[in-house]
């Protein structure tokens, strides 16, 4: 990992030197104005695609950001005579500032809503700038100090200049990207409730990013300020400000290192020169090319230039497969053992309502250590909402849950995880370009000291379900009981007490379905508590030491695989006399 | 009897509000279903709106074709008609361009599609602004009629007549919009196709041809709003910047994916926008649009009338 | 793993070195020409006026090298380079950068229409040493200290100081009764803004005027009606109407008509050539227009009067506006700038400038007052023109030695 990370630094620093030298030889003032901006707007896309390409939210408003750092810049030196040496580290505060302020209230919201709550954000401070009586606003000539002010008289400079904060977002990108940082994130875009119950205190990290890309952004946006001399709200916090980072991340490679720069690379002169070329031969030509341009490279390239260079080209891992052996799975259950040992987790009284609908009522659970718990219930019936409300994603109106004798109430899922509690999600969501390994050390994070134990706690974890041998495998390419089993490893990384499994059964075919219960009950061997929700029945019977049936909310019965088929509200609500039938002469 | 200032002044502000807040009701109506049926954010939306506009300044005051109608017909008939044309046109659009990165072929490739979406939309809007000048001009211009300078009196309100016929027309349009979703076959197979698109696949809906019909149903209303508004205003090729944050402040505050709450989402967006002269300087005018749907996201996110919960 | 960065930065050397290829043009070397620059919106909102502009640049180079060119020159022809300022100041400051840097033999250059374009541009052309001529009248552009400015416009304070005693002197020879109290509608850009504030800040108080309702919207406007209910219920004796865009003036004038305060019954005087623009006759028609009074830096006035037939043949345009005239002004200048220089080397062009004091001449047919600048780079001492819309045509009116018609003040 660090050895990557070396590697690419000294590839950025020394590409660096290259368009250094490069730049120092065109000698027209145009090209140098216009690879000025190409740097400044990799740098803000780079800050955008900080927050949104790895965390999956997407902002529609990171103008807001650039806007403050220019008019901090140029408000200071009109005002207060600072120079821009001072005036653009105060433009990063600025913006990291308004990062946190944004991201504090904003943060409850998710998808759509989060990226169109975004684009308000800069277009009201639009608004608010020109009633101040901002419109325009021009930075004074300094002729008698002008380096002092970073006013150059050779545009060289300001090349030099954005270099250097395109060098330092490579390399703060560079960073996020390989460390918990970065991976905590991208664990947010894949799953954002599954890392919340593997112990990933997503709030904490979505707003370091936003405030992280803010700093970057209200920097860029203040050499931009000093750059153009002139400031006004439209140039700075209008909306196509505000699309720029985005279009530029999109095309080139969105959540990657390289795609913001080359998407920079390529469409800003890409559109400066259609704007010089075309502009007054036939206005407006030049804005039906770029259209027609980005739409074309974006149906061939969906998720950027890089990622689609990169599937192309990268060679591909070759995994030697290995052949397939199932764990034993014995045809009938084994006695059921008795249980000794305290209640793990208890439920007392538990209740909650959604709007109108009474989702769980009463419910009573004890989960004894040691024991192999099984939820089940028709459809609709709240097992779900159990979990979530044992998980602390929902809190209950009524009742208390209570784990290894201290409540639970109030906690956010994570702090639960930490606690010692996993659990699985029914959607498994892997990072197909990324393995099996680093799909599951996101897992490993919340009880590990560093990188490399979190390493070896999931090569642990992968090794107790039977992946290890798929550990650098590409999770694209695995079958769906490797994706279950990837998942179980994945909560099975922080080395839980207690493990909630969630649907894992559902949709395996006869061969999976017996590996996987194999595994499971292996889990429970070495002392996992595990609770499991399913709606078959079948592969249950054979599997749990005790159950709880939900029907409507409500707990219809508890206790023995073999008492509960046999129980008539059971039957009445879920099984059908028929099934019943089958079932008991398989257990007589 | 006469009223006191601030009375007047209050209604007046308040008439201003709800018949503006028509023609923003429709158009964010066409973005509602849209969005509601392709979770889309279709940032052309203004532009097609923009082709509204033309389409009906070149029926009546261009080229004359509705003159016989007379100068008060003329511009309704004319912005109803900017309809079909705008479907035909956002038909094409989504047949070739657009349904290349949304509904399900799209969904099923890891987010792709939802990226895809906003560059192609993005450029869809560059292609269409800058089309319209090649094509269209850059003189601003707009249709002449009595109907926006005249106005019809209740006691000291002066309700403007062209406002109050495009708040009259998108309401009629609304019924019909609701009528279509939930009574006819298409329309179910719209809202079906929009609340699960992987299941309503497997019951035979095509959930393509579904999603054409509804983009195009879209723009094609929200280009009546256009056509509406030429008579009430001055246009040119670029104006559909201007209602792009109208159109998105109105879906969310009525609701994503409510037809209903797209409604009155517009309409309290109209509202909010005039009425807040009564205490904002005018210059906030849109600040207050913004500060309502901010509030609107964080105390209801699911808006007046949307869901509670939105499927990722 | 990752073996993109080596290749990614060979890469964008590579697309560094093919824009380098982009856009180069050949250098005219041998062929004597003078080429001043022209910097307009040429697309985006605003490409009506780079439009206008344009077709008063083309009209000036044809006569002028018609007439054999520049003659202290050997009859070196005049070309103008147009680049489009696009919708942001970003565009406008590259295509300043760009024409500098694609022509070197610039002798000058006029635009860019929108005050902050000219702002932006000016910042680059300023540092070229390259003389530049614009109609925008915000103060700040000559307020920088620099060198190679020249406004041909008053700026907006003066103007300010200009309109509305002229408007009360009207006022009162018409009506006998001079108006004590006034309203401003505007717009926050930064010309109307800075033409209000010398009114606010005492302007009105030493003009015996009370400001009864003062509104100001960000454009565009949507709706017209709160702003003109606040004008109903405060009936001022007369309005001032500095708005720059057309639209929004469409709104309001519609509006006040509505509301029953069209016609005279509140006297409007407006600031601006939108005011005067044949798009807005099209859109709200000669009626609602009769009378309205607006005063602007430049407008056709008297002798000009063959020059106007001419521009209306050739373009079709119902008239000439400022943003042609001036434009096709700004070109004459230069060759009388270039006459007197004797050589394409800019800042001795820029001297010229600085050095001038026209008092006739083509040049100095298409501006009231002299053209002489002062060491700020504004006109002083230029008298402000009204216009009036005089059947459904705005005809010059004021100053009276320039009117191409008799004014009246609309009040009933």
């Amino acid at each position: 990992m660090s050895s990557s990370v070396a590697r690419q630094s000294w590839a950025i620093l020394a590409g660096r030197v290259v368009v250094l030298l490069l730049s120092l030889a065109i000698k027209s003032a145009y090209y140098q104005l216009v690879l000025t901006q190409v740097l400044l707007w990799a740098v803000l896309s780079l800050a955008w695609n900080i927050l949104c390409g790895y965390s999956g939210y997407f902002s529609f408003g990171h103008a807001a950001f650039w806007g403050l750092g220019a008019y901090t810049v140029a408000l200071g030196m009109i005002n207060f005579d600072l120079t821009p040496w001072l005036g653009i580290p105060l433009a990063a505060i600025v913006g990291g500032l308004a990062g946190a302020v944004i991201g504090f209230p904003t943060f409850r919201l998710r998808g759509h809503y989060f990226a169109l709550a975004m684009l308000a954000y800069p277009l009201a401070t639009l608004y608010v700038f020109q009633w101040l009586g901002y419109q325009e606003i021009s930075l004074p000539m300094k002729r008698e100090a002008p380096v002092l002010y970073m006013q150059f008289a050779d545009p060289r400079a300001y090349v030099v200049l954005a270099l250097g904060l395109l060098v330092a977002a490579l390399l703060i990108s560079l960073l996020v990207e390989n460390s918990r940082f970065g991976r905590a994130l991208l664990a947010i875009k894949q799953n954002e409730p599954a890392a919340e119950a593997a112990g990933i205190d997503t709030w904490r990290w979505k707003m370091r990013a936003i405030t992280l890309s803010g700093a970057l952004a209200g920097m860029a946006g203040g050499l931009y300020g000093v750059l153009l001399l002139v400031v006004t709200p439209e140039s700075v916090f209008g909306m196509l400000v505000s699309a720029q980072p985005l279009i530029l991340a999109l095309f080139g490679g969105i959540g990657s290192l390289w795609g913001p720069l080359i998407g920079a690379v390529v469409l800003v002169p890409l559109a400066e020169g259609l704007n010089g070329e075309l502009g007054d031969v036939l206005p407006g030509i030049q804005g039906v090319v770029y259209g027609v341009a980005i739409i074309a490279i974006i149906l061939c390239a969906p998720e950027g230039v890089y990622w689609r260079l990169r599937d192309r080209f990268a060679k591909p891992r070759v995994e030697p497969r290995p052949t397939a052996k199932p764990a034993s799975a014995p045809a009938i259950a084994p006695e059921p053992r008795s249980i000794d040992g305290a209640d793990l987790l208890v439920l007392r009284n538990i209740g909650i309502s959604f709007g109108g609908l009474r989702a769980l009522d009463r419910i009573d659970l004890a989960v004894r250590t040691g024991s192999l718990h099984g939820i089940i219930g028709p459809n609709g019936a709240g097992k779900t909402t159990l979990f979530n409300v044992i998980d602390g994603f929902l809190a209950p109106d009524a009742g208390s849950v209570s784990f290894a004798g201290t409540p639970l109430a109030g906690l956010r899922p994570n702090q639960v995880c930490r606690r010692g509690i996993g659990r699985t999600f029914q959607v498994v969501r892997a990072f197909p370009r990324m393995t099996v390994l680093e799909n599951v050390i996101v897992g490993a994070f919340v009880g590990a000291r560093d990188d490399r134990a979190a390493e070896q706690m999931a090569r642990a974890a992968l090794d107790r379900v039977g992946l290890a041998d798929r550990a650098s495998a590409i999770a694209g390419g695995l079958t769906t009981r490797e994706l279950r089993l990837m998942e179980l490893a994945r909560a099975l990384a922080p080395q839980p007490r207690l493990i909630l499994l969630d649907e894992t059964l559902a949709g395996l075919g006869h061969d999976d379905l017996a590996g996987i219960l194999g595994v499971i009950r292996q889990v429970r061997d070495e002392g996992v508590t595990v609770l499991i929700i399913e709606h078959t029945m079948q592969a249950m019977v054979r599997l749990v030491d005790e159950f709880s049936v939900l029907d409507h909310g409500r707990l219809i019965a508890a206790g023995r695989p073999d008492e509960i088929v046999r129980d008539r509200r059971v039957i009445e609500a879920y099984l059908g006399r028929r099934w019943m039938n089958r079932v008991a002469d398989a257990l007589a | 009897m006469a009223m006191p200032a601030f009375l007047v002044e209050f209604l007046q502000a308040l008439a201003a509000g709800v018949t503006v807040g028509g023609a923003y009701a429709l158009m964010c109506i066409g973005l509602g279903i849209i969005f509601g049926s392709m979770r889309v954010i279709n940032f052309a939306q203004g532009d097609f709106l923009m082709l509204g506009m033309y389409v009906a300044f070149y029926l009546t005051t261009g080229y004359g074709i509705l003159a016989f109608l007379g100068p008060y017909a003329g511009p309704i008939i004319g912005a109803f008609l900017a309809g079909p044309v705008v479907f035909a046109v956002g038909w094409v659009a989504h047949r070739f361009i657009v349904s290349r990165v949304t509904g399900v072929g799209a969904a099923a490739s890891e987010g792709a599609g939802a990226y895809g979406q906003i560059i192609v939309t993005l450029g869809l809007s560059l292609i269409l602004q800058n089309g319209g000048l090649i094509l269209l001009g850059s003189t601003p211009t707009g249709i002449r009629t009595p109907l926006s300078r005249s106005s019809w009196e209740i006691g000291p309100i002066l309700l403007n007549q062209a406002r109050v016929v495009s708040f009259l027309v998108a309401v009629a349009l609304v019924i019909a919009v609701y009528l279509f979703l939930a009574r006819t076959r298409a329309g179910k197979g719209l809202r079906a196709a929009a609340d699960n698109s992987t299941a309503a696949t497997y019951m035979g809906i095509d959930v393509d041809r579904a999603h054409r019909i509804a983009w195009s149903l879209g723009v094609g209303i929200t280009a009546v709003a256009g056509g509406l508004l030429a008579s009430s205003q001055s246009f040119q090729p670029y104006v559909g910047f201007d209602f792009v944050i109208v159109m998105y402040a109105g879906v969310v505050l009525g609701g994503l994916g409510s037809i209903l709450g797209a409604f009155w989402g517009g309409l309290l967006i109209g509202i909010v926008q005039q009425m807040s002269t009564l205490v904002l300087p005018y210059q906030l005018q849109n600040t207050a649009i913004f500060v309502v749907f901010l509030l609107i996201i964080f105390l209801r996110p699911q808006g007046l009338f949307g869901r509670l919960s939105e499927r990722t | 793993m990752k073996n993109g960065p080596t290749r990614r930065e060979f890469g964008s050397g590579l697309v560094l070195a093919g824009t380098m290829g982009l856009g180069l043009r050949p250098a005219m070397a041998q062929t004597r020409e003078a080429k001043v620059a022209m910097i307009a919106p040429l697309s985006g909102p605003w490409a009506r006026q780079g439009q206008l502009m344009r077709l008063g640049a083309d009209m000036a180079l044809d006569e002028i090298n018609e007439k054999g060119g520049i003659k202290a020159l050997d009859g070196a022809k005049m070309t103008v380079v147009a680049a489009d300022a696009g919708d942001s100041t970003e565009k406008a400051k590259n295509a300043a950068q760009r024409v500098l840097a694609q022509n070197e033999d610039l002798v000058g250059g006029t635009g860019a229409w929108l005050s902050s374009f000219t702002l932006a541009v000016t910042e680059v052309t300023e540092r070229a040493q390259l003389p530049w001529l614009t109609l925008s009248y915000s103060g700040l552009i000559t307020n920088r200290g620099f060198k190679f400015i020249f406004q041909t416009s008053p700026t907006a304070d003066r103007q300010a100081a200009e309109t509305v005693p002229a408007a009360l002197e009207l006022a009162e020879r018409a009506t006998g009764k001079r108006p004590k109290t006034v309203g401003i509608l505007m717009d926050n850009t930064a010309s109307p803004v800075s033409f209000a504030k010398p009114l606010r800040e005492g302007g009105f108080d030493k003009l015996g005027l009370k400001l009864v309702v003062d509104q100001i919207f960000t454009p565009p406007l949507s709706d017209a009606t709160p702003l003109v209910e606040k004008l109903r219920a405060a009936r001022p004796d007369f309005l001032l109407l500095p708005i720059s865009s057309m639209p929004d003036n469409k709104l309001v004038l519609e509006k006040l008509y509505e509301f029953g305060l069209g016609k005279g019954r509140l006297p409007l005087v407006g600031n601006g050539a939108p005011f005067g623009s044949p798009e807005l006759k099209k859109v709200i028609g000669p009626e609602l227009l009769e009378g309205l009074l607006f005063s602007v830096a430049d407008w056709p006035f008297k002798g000009q009067e063959e020059l106007i037939e001419r521009f209306k043949k050739r373009t079709g345009e119902p008239w000439m506006t400022q943003d042609s005239l001036t434009t096709y002004g700004d070109v004459w200048i230069f060759k009388e700038a270039l006459e007197r220089a004797g050589t394409i080397d800019r800042v001795k062009v820029a001297d010229a400038i600085r050095a001038m004091n026209m008092t006739d001449g083509p040049a100095k047919s298409v501006f009231p007052g002299p053209i002489k600048f002062d060491d700020k780079g504004r006109r002083q001492d230029v008298p402000l023109i009204f216009a009036q819309w005089q059947k459904g045509e705005p005809v010059t009116v004021f100053p009276t030695d320039l009117a191409l018609g008799k004014p009246y003040w609309l009040a009933s």
